[in-house]
């Protein structure tokens, strides 16, 4: 079988063609750079993508803080996490970097905060 | 919801602005009045979706209805706009010949005028047309001095804002369902939120009164809609045209053709076209007289380009007739001869807006030949608008913010609306607060960016305000929810 | 009147990175003014990643990648005003600003214009239809999901495969919507090859090209959309209409750089770009007045826009010393194939980076430079797409004694 694949590492978006056969790989045409041979890769065997998304704050100047996960994870998880983030609350203040939510569907990857969010005393948030 | 019963001496059904202008007029008297209106704001039937002009009164036949009213509330719009604090602008029209054929409509036009009483109307050449007009083309053309515009939903929102301080009551979101004649003495009305009793009934519903009318079964009338789309240009381009500029049309049609009108608000609106319709509530705007419109304007403004329309509307007018049989049909206003206090007011197209302070003079008239109607000294004309910070000069600028800081955070960034208005707009004494509601009333929303900057503000405004949930919040009311949806969490639970 | 070095209108990505780019290069006297409550502008609300790849070699989210320049701004305690609208500039560099505090005016030695861009709207495509609640632009629904925490409906049809509209495709379904469709009116995609992968085929989410919204309905909320298939040229292909039900239709249509204050200051636009016309130092029509970012041009990598900010700053310094003479004015020609290029004049002949988009996809095309009939310089380009904007850098020596410049693509 042969597919076309856009990489998607970095905004060059080369174009790479695979040939394979169930997850047996036998020619790749196109890439640029290794990072782009092992995207090919992944994306026949194993698609990996970075999460992105948000959650709840309390007390903070933001209601939601953006989070991503720490490091790409199976692209079929994407919209499990996704259901997941929205049960997470986290107090302000809160720093990029930070970790929200760890092993996150029992597998090693942390969600972490993308945005800096300030505590505000407001008995309205 | 629990029946409420309320009586009043008259109750008004269709909050346009015939009917608050009708309110207002009643509430010089000693008579309690409620308006009925079926929306979430008062103007948003045919009221609010028309050329804002106020017409000087040669387009209308001598002897009608339409005339004398036309050419009265002309000579005294300027005084109701100053009362009421409503923009008004007294800038004339042309009415363009293109070809020497036309040039004698060009007369009929004027002569007729002149028959109606219209004041200063002057035929005038190319070169005074040029000079006056440098952008439109044209040979000769009509010039009307007396011809103004005004805002035709601020309008009728301060005719409704002064009749309720006058003592109206307003009820929004009420739609009526039955009328009925008790011992031929009283009229029971029953709507979606209760139930109101009233000595006299005055239709003013619009598009419906002929529904209206049977449903009290007076007299048949059948009211067809004739919808007009209109482009509304960015106001970059403004400066193309001075005052509203108008096709040749002849004396007897009741269409003014596709114009090119300057708003209150100084944008250029070209239109509206004229085409019968099925349904009273299409206010669709269409590709085929979309691009009609550009064509037409074109004529008159060749530097006009499509690419200038930041938004298209349409508007529906009540027509007596269907398109196949046509004719003059004068406005009617009169009480029913079936039903005893029952007022019908149907057919009210243009120049229904220019007409609006008489035609309610003479529901006035109607019902003080039947009962004396007692003056109300503590009627008060006049009605503060919401200040608009844009407008002042920089020495009121400055102290209006010192007086309120809310002067100084700038919402909407095309119109330059404050948050103040805004607020002003969100407390508005009709209780009206969808987000449309507030655009009428502020400008917000009607810019270039239609809203991309300002909207999520204004509704988080409105939400601080009344302490709504994301999902109360309303586009224009009824159902016209603006976030709906769920989150995949909220599935789940 | 307080009288400024420079002041930056605009606090997005534009104006983050000219005012520490300023401070760099010693201007102190700096005032920053942005109207919204924070810095950072629409990075802001992009929560997604892919930001900052070549400017810090890593993926960031949007707020990440402002924060960057936040943290510096405050470091350095460059001034700005937050809450502030510029609400007149004009030809003599004044500024007038309203806030709660008052309004202030303000002259200064160099502006730079960072409005950054709005979205094309409904009106302004006029499409035809009804007129109910839930119609957004891709971007107010981006702030209000991602900003606000509100969903704005459930069954979504995007019109426009534009990068905003794509990202708000991924973050709706992860956000638990359905989206039925992205429809594009051109014949090819206006978003980023990435984000068509990431975004649609990823959740198999059908892309239709050629196709464009031509009904709404509902009278309260949406209740659905007509979509009908374009012909070659842009007409209706007839037996194509079809319907869809849906509550919520995302406009993707298009990015117009913000320029009313250029406007009225009486700046030089240029049609095409929307932008000011400029020289290679980022200078505008009036001296003095500096443009960079999305009110430039509209960008797709935010990269580029610090980068382009950067760069105008050569040009600002040389101003602040006097030093930023007109050599010469040659008119950058723009030939087939390419659809705008900034800067749009040259006044001098130092190193200078040209940025372009093209007219349409392509395959294996040759950028050529030309004076006259001499080609000054050639470059290979396996792919182009107008999503991508093309930069390239000609050297002084490239552009030394050149009479005329024409740039195209074949």
């Amino acid at each position: 079988m042969e597919r076309e694949f856009i990489c998607i590492i970095c905004p060059n978006g080369c174009r790479i063609k695979v040939e394979y056969e169930g997850t047996n790989i036998k020619n790749i045409q196109g890439d640029e750079c290794p990072k782009g041979k092992d995207y090919v890769k992944n994306e026949i065997t194993n698609p990996l993508r970075v999460f992105t998304g948000s959650v709840l704050v309390e007390n903070g100047d933001f209601s939601l803080v953006s989070v991503k996960t720490s490091v790409p994870i199976p692209k079929k998880y994407l919209k499990k996490i996704g259901e997941i983030t929205r049960w997470i609350k986290v107090d302000a203040p809160v720093e990029i970097s930070q970790v929200v939510a760890s092993n996150l569907l029992g597998e090693k990857v942390d969600l972490m905060a993308t945005r800096k969010i300030k505590k505000i005393n407001s008995l309205l948030s | 919801m629990k029946a409420t019963k309320n009586h009043y001496d008259a109750v008004i059904i269709g909050g346009g602005m015939v009917g608050c202008a009708i309110a207002r007029e009643l509430s010089r008297y000693k008579i309690s009045v409620a308006v009925l209106e079926k929306e979430d704001d008062v103007s948003w039937g045919t009221s609010c979706r028309n050329s804002g002009v106020v017409h000087a009164g040669f387009n209308n036949r001598p002897g009608t209805l339409m005339a004398k009213f036309c050419v009265e509330g002309n000579k005294s719009f300027a005084e109701l706009c100053l009362q009421l604090d409503v923009p008004y602008k007294k800038m004339g029209k042309l009415v363009v010949a293109k070809k020497k054929e036309e040039i004698k409509d060009l007369q009929k036009l004027k002569q007729q005028g002149d028959a109606n009483g219209v004041d200063n109307l002057q035929i005038i050449d190319y070169s005074e047309v040029k000079r006056l007009e440098p952008n439109i083309e044209g040979i000769a053309a009509l010039y009307s001095p007396e011809t103004a515009i005004t805002s035709p939903y601020l309008l009728t929102i301060a005719l409704a804002e002064n009749a309720l301080n006058n003592g109206v009551s307003f009820f929004l979101n009420t739609r009526v369902e039955s009328i009925t004649r008790l011992n031929n003495s009283h009229f029971k009305i029953i709507t979606n939120r209760g139930e109101f009793t009233s000595s006299y009934v005055i239709n003013s519903a619009g598009l419906y009164a002929d529904k209206i009318a049977r449903m009290a079964g007076t007299e048949k009338y059948h009211l067809y809609p004739c919808r007009g789309e209109y482009h509304i240009l960015d106001k970059n381009v403004s400066r193309l045209i001075s005052r509203p500029i108008y096709p040749v049309t002849s004396p007897s049609s009741q269409w003014l053709g596709v114009h090119l009108t300057p708003t209150i608000d100084g944008n250029i609106l070209i239109g509206p076209s004229n085409e019968y319709i099925k349904s009273k509530d299409n206010l669709s705007v269409t590709s085929s007289v979309m691009k009609m419109l550009s064509a037409e304007a074109g004529e008159f403004l060749p530097l006009i380009s499509p690419g200038y329309t930041i938004r298209s509307y349409s508007g529906i007018r009540a027509k007596q007739s269907p398109s196949s049989e046509g004719g003059f049909w004068d406005f009617v206003i009169e009480e029913s001869d079936m039903i005893d206090n029952f007022i019908n007011l149907i057919g009210i197209e243009s120049p229904g807006l220019t007409a609006a302070q008489p035609i309610a003079k003479r529901v006035v008239e109607i019902i003080n030949k039947k009962e004396r109607l007692n003056s109300n000294p503590q009627f008060n004309p006049f009605r503060k608008g919401i200040l608009r910070f844009d407008e002042q000069g920089e020495e009121t600028k400055i102290a209006l913010i010192r007086q309120d800081p809310n002067y100084g955070e700038i919402v909407c960034r095309c119109e330059k609306v404050t948050k103040k208005e805004i607020l002003e707009a969100i407390n508005n004494p009709l209780g009206a607060r969808s987000l449309i509601s507030i655009k009428y009333r502020t400008r917000a929303m009607m810019g270039r960016c239609q809203g991309g900057y300002c909207q999520t503000r204004i509704m988080e405004i409105l939400r601080e305000s009344f302490k709504l949930g994301p999902k109360e919040l309303t586009l224009k009311g009824n159902d016209s929810y603006l976030l709906t949806g769920y989150r995949s969490s909220e599935v789940s639970k | 009147m307080p009288e400024k070095e420079v002041i930056i209108i605009g606090g997005g990505a534009a104006g983050l990175a000219a005012a520490v780019a300023c401070q760099q290069k010693g201007v102190e006297d700096i005032l920053l003014i942005e109207r919204g409550a924070y810095l950072g502008g629409i990075l802001n609300q992009c929560i997604h990643d892919g930001f900052g790849l070549e400017k810090f070699h890593t993926s960031l989210s949007g707020p990440e990648y402002a924060q960057r320049y936040v943290d510096h701004i405050k470091e350095k305690e460059i001034p700005f005003l937050l809450n502030s609208m510029v609400v007149n500039l004009t030809p003599q560099k004044e500024v007038i600003v309203v806030n709660n505090n008052g309004l202030t005016h303000y002259r200064a030695r160099v502006i730079i214009l960072a409005m950054g861009c709005r979205e094309r709207t409904r009106g302004a495509i006029s499409i035809p239809g009804a007129r109910p609640s839930g119609i957004y632009t891709a971007g107010v629904a981006q702030e209000l999901i991602n900003l606000k925490n509100y969903m704005v409906g459930q069954k979504i049809v995007v019109l426009g495969s534009g990068d905003v509209g794509l990202i708000m495709v991924r973050r709706l379904i992860l956000e638990g919507a359905e989206v039925i469709m992205v429809a594009e009116k051109l014949p090819y995609s206006s978003g980023l090859p990435r984000n068509i992968n990431q975004c649609l085929n990823d959740f198999d989410i059908p892309l239709l090209l050629s196709h464009t919204v031509v009904d709404i309905e509902g009278n309260g909320r949406l209740s659905g959309v007509t979509i009908a298939q374009l012909g070659p040229r842009g007409g209706i292909i007839p037996g194509t209409r079809r319907k869809i039900a849906c509550d919520t239709l995302l406009l993707s249509v298009g990015l117009i750089p913000e320029n009313e204050l250029s406007r009225e200051a009486g700046i030089v636009l240029d049609n095409i770009t929307g932008g000011p016309q400029v020289d290679e130092r980022g200078q505008t029509s009036i001296p003095g007045i500096f443009a960079c970012g999305n009110v430039l041009q509209v960008h797709d990598i935010v990269d580029n826009v610090s980068l382009e900010a950067e760069y105008i700053l050569e040009g600002v310094a040389e101003y602040l010393e006097g030093k930023l003479s007109q050599e010469q004015e040659i008119k950058v020609e723009i030939g087939e194939g390419l659809r705008y290029v900034v800067p749009q004049t040259l006044i001098s002949q130092k190193d200078t980076i040209f940025s372009f988009r093209v007219n349409q996809p392509g395959e294996k095309k040759i950028l050529i430079f030309e004076d006259g009939k001499k080609v000054i310089k050639k470059k290979s380009l396996r792919r182009v797409n107008p999503a991508e904007m093309v930069r390239v850098k000609l050297s002084s020596s490239e552009l030394e004694e050149i009479k005329t410049l024409k740039v195209k693509l074949v």
